[in-house]
């Protein structure tokens, strides 16, 4: 195991201790680009901050996959998945002919921005991270898929890239898909960069097996990737990634994975005690904030109470703001996103937003609609190519729960949140 | 173990496999099929099959685990 080179001086080794992947809070607003400006490491930045990069051929690739385990990495595209296991998954079927693998930058949570800000600040350990398992697995294709109008991370990443034209390691390219919700699922970045639209796919063998035309693939977040950058020089790394956002301001912050939900708004916002907090993004679930600011935001210690960080976009509402109104735009832009391959999606979906909307907007008429959306919700659920139909319905059920009163006062004809008539 | 199972990209809602296959498949609010997923049971197989066989859009399939 190696370990953080000691030509680190004291003041870097302090930072990458507190938050090795960002060091500092970054501000974006609405769909622009970061408000204050971002400067990119340069290599000889990176190399001074990080040390030099562990070449991963042979023993040290195997070693590096032990310590992805021990290090328990996980997927920070959302899913959290075992790192480890996919690894070793694409490595079983990567033959002579090699592998590809991919660094999924397509960020297409509407809440989420670490992924550009760490594009944007450290794309060399992105793509130390590429690089590394590129070698461990042999790969004979390395790419990055990003989102078309990701300027900025574009800009980052063909930098450094250009910076990175003497090493010898294997070539990375950049790829684009649309700036879609879904561009950035697995298994559409897989169908797209096989000449496909950037659309999920119906599969019944995995990417790691047959992928990227047909070749056994390795996609995994930039995130994920960045992780694998620390792990490979024996770094720890006890933070999470997470953007905060309330109404259109999104706060990129890392922060100790055993800080608790109000230490993190905190951090973020300053003294505010929200009324709901969307945890885990648009597909994630809604809580009250008297029954989530005391839990630990490390992925494990959510699942223990029902809830996952995905991929680390917490939605902040305020009490004078009606959840179910929120909720509703969201299940709206949930429904219109839908890849309209699936039926239970594309229809359901949409029967689930509409309803969401008449039960917001309130009054007689949307008496029945709270259990017309139960029916549907036990419909849907996982019967999609994709799990994109799974988290609108975890949503829109969440909502429910958490805004239940309210769901009551609408009916009668007022908003408990914002005191107005409906 | 034979589990019936569906492609629901190709699958376009006809219905017909709700028809042949009342046992093993129920159709959702908008038409689509809703599968058990687990294995068929031997008197099952049968109405699985002649589904299978129907569907228009080759969308049902038999998968041996």
């Amino acid at each position: 195991m190696t370990h953080a080179p000691s030509r680190l001086g004291a003041v870097a080794l302090a930072e990458l201790f507190d938050a090795p992947m960002l060091m500092r809070p970054v501000h974006y607003f609405g769909t622009g680009t970061a408000i204050t400006e971002l400067a990119p490491d340069s290599l000889r930045e990176h190399e001074r901050r990080y040390g030099p990069r562990p070449v991963c051929r042979d023993a040290v690739g195997d070693a590096l996959i032990e310590q992805i385990e021990r290090a328990e990495l996980t997927g920070r595209g959302g899913a959290h998945l075992p790192s480890a296991v996919k690894w070793r998954a694409v490595r079983r079927a990567a033959g002579v002919e090699g592998a590809v693998v991919v660094a999924n930058g397509a960020e297409g949570e509407p809440d989420s921005r670490k992924d550009v800000a760490l594009l944007e600040l450290r794309p060399h350990l992105v793509l130390d991270g590429l690089v590394c398992a590129a070698e461990t697995l042999g790969a004979s294709e390395a790419i990055v898929w990003l989102h078309e109008n990701a300027h900025a991370a574009r800009a980052a990443l063909s930098r450094a890239l250009t910076e990175r034209a003497d090493l010898d390691e294997p070539r990375i390219r950049i790829a684009f898909g649309p700036d879609r919700y879904l561009s950035g699922e697995s298994g559409a970045v897989v169908r797209a960069l096989s000449g496909g639209p950037a659309i999920p796919a119906f599969r019944t063998v995995s990417s790691a097996v047959s992928g990227v035309d047909g070749m056994p693939t390795l996609v995994h977040n930039v995130e994920t990737l960045a992780r694998v950058g620390l792990v490979v020089r024996g770094a720890a790394c006890a933070t999470e990634l997470v953007t905060v956002t309330l109404d259109s301001t999104h706060v990129v912050l890392e922060v100790p994975t055993d800080a608790d939900l109000q230490a993190v708004i905190t951090l973020a916002l300053g003294a505010l005690q929200p009324q709901a907090v969307l945890i885990g993004g648009y597909g994630g679930s809604w809580r009250a904030w008297a029954d989530l600011a005391r839990i630990t935001i490390a992925e494990r210690s959510l699942r223990r109470h029902g809830l996952s960080l995905g991929a680390g976009a917490l939605r902040v509402i305020e009490h004078n703001e009606c959840g179910l109104q929120c909720a509703a735009g969201i299940a709206r832009f949930l429904s219109e996103q839908s890849a309209r391959q699936c039926g239970p999606c594309l229809f359901g979906l949409a029967a689930v937003a509409g309803r969401m909307s008449d039960l917001a907007a309130g009054g007689r008429r949307s008496r029945r609609d709270a259990e017309r959306i139960g029916r549907f919700v036990a419909e849907i659920s996982d019967r999609g190519a994709c799990h994109h139909p799974d988290g609108a319905v975890r949503m829109v059920s969440s909502a429910l729960s958490v805004f239940a009163d309210d769901v009551v006062a609408h009916r009668r004809g007022h908003c408990l949140a914002t005191g107005r008539r409906t | 173990m034979t589990t019936l199972r569906v492609d629901i990209v190709a699958c376009e809602g006809v219905g017909i496999c709700a028809h042949l296959a009342p046992d093993i498949v129920r159709v959702d609010s908008w038409g689509f099929p809703i599968l058990a997923g687990t294995p068929l049971a031997r008197g099952e197989k049968r109405q699985a099959e002649s589904a299978v066989r129907a569907c228009p859009h080759r969308a049902l399939f038999l998968a041996d685990d």
